[in-house]
């Protein structure tokens, strides 16, 4: 049997020069933010109490909570909204085409019957307000000709919405149904966020022209603004009221958050000005902001969410990170605690502590991107795109400095000697480089198509794999490889190889959905009908006592079979990774790790069957 | 009496093995062979109602196609014991592409002398004969 022990959650999808929207729960500290095709629910509270809605076709844009709570409301770039229950397995109660373009924005009126929805409307209608369990709708909205980026409800009645864009303005409808009343042109530049004060008394617009103004709830006119004395120098992507709507936070692309006192008379005066520590680069633009109960949660460009405490302003905040993309490796760095390290093609490597979740981001001088990764107690090597192979040094949480060697081709895969770490295998698309550290010991082409290689722990002997399927085991003498032998199993190219921790054996898996596993010294299948996967196998680990093997494949599922056993007793993980299962690796005897394209992290506890 | 399609006979022994094992439940299972050469199909091996399934997956070879017959007992939810007989087209991927469309243009006409076939699975490859796939199949 396995169980999901823990997930490390992805972070918000965020794209420069536009705000993401994150909501929380009315009544709980979960917020909501999607990445991909996902909608991601994290609890505040407890980082590691995260849970995952994969049942999009497209992207996801943004999601809701009911006002009651029982309901999420999730809108997506194909201007579908999807209305499904938080508990109960997160069961569909609705799916409505709303707008024939992206949403960017969808609120629930407060007494939950209601749901307004605006994006992009390819020219026809920006915004549509329906009736949740019927879809029927409640109102015309024109007014805007440009995309509309955000959209609010009044939370007290009389029920009123309003709308703001692209095209600049703020538009304000009364209902139901809901007509067109008034227009206001006051921005200069698009129009990103407006949100209702708690009480409904008040709304606030905050636009890429720096400013923030604010609007009177019932009847729309402009009462003040925020105050231009301290204010942001860049764009302002997001704002959200506080709880008792006396103060409101804004995020901005000049990398701060800004808490503004709201007067009587509707003017704001900067209260305190909230930065969050970064390298000072783009990646830090804020694009993201909540005001959830006690926590104040801003989301920068690089998807870091930093929570900081309302009561305590002063406070440094906690930093949540994750990856934003597709993991494509995984390894454990073998130090205690374990620690495993994760990284993403966009360069992007974090570590996580089992058990306490993000532990840091590894940051390197040089942000290359990363299609390998191979890691050893204390160094990482990778490989990505160019033709290089970086080498870092890792101490705690520091990366020391980046030695890199230029191989001459793209490397495919990457392998090391783990008894004698300098020595690395890389393979290219037509033969193999022997790397001695950061040198090249010898270029070798071997006049077959190269797709898969690795090399033994004690460096003596290299398994490469063809396209043709074809296993070629070599024996390295210096800088020489000798072919010993060709082993033929495989229907298809082979994509990965690798050697049990006791080196008795070897496993590889091919694109055909199949595994073998192979006895090292007499060459002879070990396991074979392993075929349960239903499409290529991405990635293949073997459990530290080298009883197990765990297979990850584009199919979304992990397969874990015990090489005593035959292969149709295996435990069967399905759905592990929305999009595909990249990477995979055993922490200890009974828990794997595994990565995927959905950008989460997962650990999985199997309990032996008797 | 030959097929049209192509030209396999069926021997009376499988038919009178199977009525056995449908009537009598004096066979676990039957494994049914195309010889070429007397363009017939006969059967290559039976097996005893004490065998199980692993018997029955260990006698299919994994890279020539057979027809096969497994009388498959279960219990359902209500606690009743029941059994279905399925038939199983066993084509491997591995197996030579002539003995495969020998197989396939036959399978029609043998399952018509097969009288009282409750479930018929089609299998390229081991997973496909897993016991998981018959059980799902049996309901």
């Amino acid at each position: 049997m396995t169980q999901l022990a823990e997930t490390y959650a992805c972070v918000p999808t965020t794209e420069r020069g536009r705000g993401i929207l994150i909501s929380g729960s009315p009544k709980s500290n979960t917020i909501l933010y999607t990445n991909g095709r996902s909608v991601i629910i994290l609890n505040l509270d407890n980082p590691l109490d995260v849970s995952v809605y994969a049942e999009h076709a497209y992207p996801a844009t943004v999601a809701r909570f009911s006002p009651n709570c029982e309901w999420i409301a999730s809108a997506d770039v194909s201007g579908a909204v999807r209305i499904w229950g938080t508990r109960n397995e997160f069961v569909l109660k609705k799916e409505f085409k709303v707008l024939s373009g992206r949403i960017d924005d969808l609120q629930w009126s407060p007494d939950g019957m209601r749901i307004v929805a605006c994006g992009e409307g390819k020219g026809k209608s920006f915004v549509r307000a329906f009736m949740w369990d019927s879809g029927t709708n409640v109102g015309e909205f024109d007014g805007h000709s440009r995309r509309v980026l955000s959209c609010a409800f009044k939370p007290t009645r009389p029920f009123r919405i309003v709308t703001c864009g692209e095209d600049f303005l703020v538009n304000f409808y009364e209902g139901p149904p809901f007509k067109f009343k008034l227009s206001h042109r006051d921005h200069s530049n698009f129009a990103n966020c407006v949100r209702f004060s708690p009480d409904g008394s008040k709304f606030i617009t905050v636009s890429s022209d720096k400013k923030g103004i604010i609007y009177d709830g019932k009847s729309a006119e402009k009462i003040g603004e925020l105050s231009s004395e301290d204010g942001h120098k860049g764009s302002i992507y997001a704002v959200s009221w506080s709880p008792d709507g006396k103060k409101v936070l804004t995020v901005s692309a000049d990398k701060s958050a800004k808490i503004w006192d709201i007067s009587e008379d509707g003017n704001g005066k900067v209260k305190k000005t909230l930065t969050s520590p970064g390298s000072g680069g783009v990646e830090d633009m804020l694009v993201g902001c909540l005001w959830q109960n006690d926590h104040l949660v801003t989301v920068s460009l690089a998807g870091t969410i930093s929570l900081f405490s309302a009561a305590d302003l002063d406070k440094a905040p906690i930093l949540l990170s994750g990856h934003m993309k597709n993991v494509t490796s995984l390894a454990i760095l073998k130090n205690d605690p374990k620690v495993i390290v994760s990284s993403s093609y966009d360069g992007l490597m974090v570590k996580w502590i089992p058990g306490v979740g993000y532990s840091g981001r590894l940051q390197r001088k040089d942000n290359s991107q990363i299609k390998c990764l191979a890691a050893i107690e204390e160094e990482i090597v990778t490989s990505g795109f160019d033709n290089k192979i970086w080498r870092v040094s890792v101490h705690g949480d520091q990366c020391g400095d980046a030695d890199s060697v230029d191989i001459g081709t793209q490397p495919k895969d990457l392998s090391l000697a783990l008894l004698s770490p300098e020595i690395a295998l890389v393979s290219t698309d037509s033969g193999v480089v022997m790397l001695h550290g950061t040198k090249v010991v010898s270029t070798i082409n071997l006049g077959f198509t190269v797709t898969a290689s690795a090399i033994a722990p004690d460096g003596m002997e290299a398994i490469i794999g063809g396209q043709d399927g074809k296993l070629h085991i070599y024996s390295i003498t210096g800088d020489t490889l000798k072919e010993e032998a060709v082993l033929e199993k495989h229907r298809g190219a082979v994509s990965v190889i690798r050697y049990s921790p006791d080196v008795s054996m070897f496993a590889s898996g091919d694109l055909n959905r199949e595994v073998v596993v192979w006895d090292h010294v007499s060459r002879e299948v070990k396991l074979k009908n392993m075929l349960y996967h239903t499409a290529r196998v991405n990635c293949l680990a073997w459990s530290p006592n080298s009883s197990m093997v765990a297979t990850g494949s584009l199919d979304t599922c992990v397969i874990i079979y015990e090489v005593d056993k035959p292969a149709s007793s295996r435990l069967t993980i399905k759905g592990a990774h929305l999009g595909g299962v990249y990477g995979l690796a055993f922490t200890d005897q009974y828990s794997v790790v595994s990565s995927g394209e959905d950008a989460c992290v997962r650990v999985w506890r199997l309990t032996p069957q008797s | 009496m030959a097929n049209a399609a192509s030209g396999i006979a069926v021997h009376d022994d499988c038919k009178l093995r199977f009525l056995e094992l449908k009537a009598k439940r004096t066979y676990r299972f039957i494994v049914f062979k195309i010889e070429e050469k007397q363009k017939q199909v006969i059967v290559e091996k039976v097996g005893e109602p004490n065998q199980g399934y692993e018997d029955f997956t260990a006698s299919l070879p994994a890279d020539e196609c057979r027809y096969a017959v497994y009388d498959f007992d279960f219990v359902t939810e209500e606690n009743c014991q029941k059994s279905r007989i399925f038939f199983v087209a066993w084509s491997p991927d591995t197996s030579r592409v002539r003995s495969k469309m020998i197989y396939a243009s036959s399978k029609d006409r043998f399952k018509r002398e097969l009288d009282g076939i409750q479930v018929e699975l089609q299998a390229t490859d081991p997973t496909e004969i897993g016991l998981d796939v018959i059980k799902s199949r049996a309901s």
